[in-house]
């Protein structure tokens, strides 16, 4: 189980510090697939640092800490301190761009003999990685290859090859197939969900697709101007949302055979640099009260498992008027 | 593209550059108002007196052109300049140095030349741009701060200035190395190595020194840019070694513009024989030429000038033929 508690990450500006992820707890257990989701700025990629441990100037762990639910070598616990030394063995990362992530002049396998103190025989490891990857469904010569000689599926593909070739505990995926066309990220996403299946290892997936959550995640995390409003199981979730935010979000995705213009979300979020007060999204709520604007709500769980950051979360009036 | 259609390409190119060269350095001359043979004639006229009969004249008229290429039309005359310079290489004879061959001279000239510029290009290419990499690479440590500012100080210094500050200092505070420099007559040797190496250390200093702060300068930004490329990022991210990060990521993709930049300055390499060799008397081309220059040796300016364009294109050639080497977006399409 990875628990966060209560995180607060900043990045030091010629302005100032700013919080780009304040204050989020949470527990995601082992061997699920757990979805961000969240406007632009609202602190999904930083939260990803942080969980990932690359924490440098200007970001910064202001307070808080992450224990990752194991244990190094020499028996200590994992947190965000030491996670480093972990990097591609028990956690992951596929990021976003494939074709500018690999080093276009050497071949794509020594990119694989890259990882940090790599021992061994590395022809032995380069036939593990030769049947790895065949068993990707990539054909045995694509290691062979420089990265400009693949396509961008087959290259995504490497990537994930990469990120689970030593069977980490934990794969961080920041919007993994937003650079490829439909049917190659259908592909990419039933290949990650197969792995997942087979290796039981925790996915942490960041996409503003929220078809794509829905078809992949088991849990899900909304977040909203750096603060988590609401976090479940993703069903639970799309059927009986919370969070009037969330309630939006949903609301604006398009449905077969529904032609009706959809409507977005009025407003934009609050700039993290203002003094903020209450309830952030409490400009753009159309249940919002004058309680909203003054009194920040807590992060509570209303029903067990699925927790939200609202003062009419069970409320009638939210379940009603905003759908 | 193959890389056969781009080795067919560049060496294409190569034989259209030599020989819109050699076709301009033929012309060139001949626009000029004055006759050279003219010019001679009445020298030897001048010498013998009025004792020369005018049909002696007329056969010496017709020999020099003959010596020197110059009989028949523009168009004769600019076949066989190309039949002889192709074909057999041949200048003709100096004037000064009458009747050694031109192409002699050259030959003789031409390894110093090549082995001084040569080395020392290449050395101040390797030792600028790993300088250049680590004070990219390091941008955020004060120390390879240091090295750049090595960069900024070198780079605007004229390049006589820093020759003669070396001298200066090399020679004469601090006599370390010769003021004038002698080599052998015989040329390299297993025995005189040593020796020209230790006279050619003085004029081989300022050259690296003045390739130095351009390739430091350039390599220092191309390694900034290049590592915050998500290629790097990602490289980091999967704990590759910080070594790994910088030679195998940062300096192998960075390289590839300084290749070329190589190609462009091996261009420049006789501008610099000439001040070079003039002020440490080295005896390359560029001494050949300047005394070419002065004493109206037409057949050796020639015959450096088209030496020096042939030298330049085949360095570009050479570079160009091994670029594919180090990108394999250009080997493998």
């Amino acid at each position: 189980m990875i628990r966060l508690n209560n995180v607060v990450a900043s990045y030091k500006t010629e302005r100032g510090v700013v919080n780009a992820v304040d204050g989020v707890s949470l527990e995601i257990p082992d061997g699920c697939i757990v979805g961000i989701a969240g406007e632009s700025g609202c602190g999904k990629s930083t939260l990803m640092k942080v969980i990932y441990g690359d924490i440098g100037f200007p970001l910064a762990l202001a307070s808080g800490s992450v224990d990752y639910g194991f244990s190094d070598d020499s028996g200590k616990p994992v947190t965000s301190r030491n996670i480093q030394k972990e990097w591609f063995k028990r956690i992951s990362y596929v990021p976003q761009s494939s074709m500018s992530s690999l080093n276009p002049v050497i071949r794509i396998r020594k990119q694989f003999l890259d990882f940090q103190d790599q021992t061994g025989n590395k022809a032995q490891i380069l036939e593990q990685v030769k049947s790895y990857v065949k068993k990707l469904g990539l054909p045995e010569e694509s290691i062979d290859s420089y990265p400009h000689q693949l396509s961008g599926g087959m290259r995504q593909r490497i990537m994930i090859a990469m990120a689970t070739f030593f069977q980490p505990e934990i794969i961080l995926a920041d919007e993994p197939t937003t650079a490829l066309d439909v049917v190659v990220q259908k592909s990419i996403l039933l290949l990650l969900m197969d792995l997942q299946e087979q290796m039981g290892n925790t996915i942490i997936l960041v996409s503003h697709d929220m078809g794509v959550h829905y078809q992949v995640t088991d849990k899900m995390l909304i977040m909203y101007a750096a603060k988590a409003v609401e976090y479940g199981d993703s069903e639970e979730i799309f059927q009986r949302p919370l969070h009037p935010y969330t309630r939006l979000l949903i609301n604006s995705l398009p449905t077969i055979g529904d032609d009706r213009a959809r409507e977005g979300i009025p407003g934009r979020p609050p700039s993290l640099w203002n003094k903020l007060q209450g309830c952030r999204f409490a400009d753009r709520c159309p249940l919002a009260t004058d309680r909203c604007r003054n009194e920040e709500p807590e992060f509570v769980e209303y029903r067990p498992g699925h927790f939200a950051a609202c003062h009419y979360a069970d409320s009638e009036a939210n379940l009603s008027e905003v759908s | 593209m193959s890389i056969f259609q781009y080795f067919a390409k560049r060496i294409g190119l190569y034989l259209v550059v030599l020989f819109i060269g050699l076709t301009i350095t033929f012309f060139l001359p001949r626009l000029m108002p004055t006759n050279p043979i003219d010019g001679y004639i009445s020298q030897i006229e001048s010498r013998a007196g009025q004792s020369l009969r005018p049909e002696a004249i007329a056969a010496l008229r017709s020999n020099l052109e003959e010596l020197y290429g110059l009989k028949g039309d523009i168009f004769t005359q600019y076949v066989n300049y190309l039949n002889r310079v192709i074909l057999h290489f041949d200048f003709g004879p100096s004037f000064t140095n009458y009747p050694e061959p031109v192409s002699d001279m050259i030959f003789r000239a031409l390894p110093w030349t090549l082995g001084l510029l040569l080395v020392s290009t290449i050395v101040s290419w390797i030792i600028g741009n790993l300088i250049g990499l680590v004070a990219g690479y390091f941008h955020n440590k004060r120390s390879a701060t240091v090295l750049e500012v090595v960069g900024i100080l070198l780079y605007p210094i004229p390049y006589y200035i820093l020759a003669l500050t070396v001298i200066l200092v090399l020679a004469y505070f601090l006599p370390v190395f010769p003021l004038s420099p002698t080599f052998p007559a015989e040329g390299l040797t297993f025995g005189n190595a040593g020796t020209i190496l230790f006279n050619s250390a003085l004029p081989a200093i300022t050259l690296v020194l003045a390739g130095f702060g351009w390739n430091i300068l350039s390599m220092k930004s191309l390694a900034y840019t290049t590592k915050e490329e998500p290629y790097v990022t990602y490289a980091r991210l999967k704990g590759t070694s910080n070594w790994k990060r910088m030679t195998r990521y940062v300096f192998r993709n960075a390289m590839l513009p300084q290749v070329t930049a190589l190609a462009l300055s091996l261009g420049t390499i006789f501008n610099g024989a000439l001040l070079t060799e003039m002020l440490f008397s080295y005896p390359g081309v560029g001494l050949l030429m300047r005394t070419a220059a002065s004493s109206g040796d037409y057949n050796l300016l020639y015959g450096s000038i088209t030496m020096s364009i042939i030298a330049v294109a085949t360095a570009g050639l050479i570079i160009d033929l091994i670029y594919p080497l180090f990108d394999p977006r250009i080997r493998n399409r």
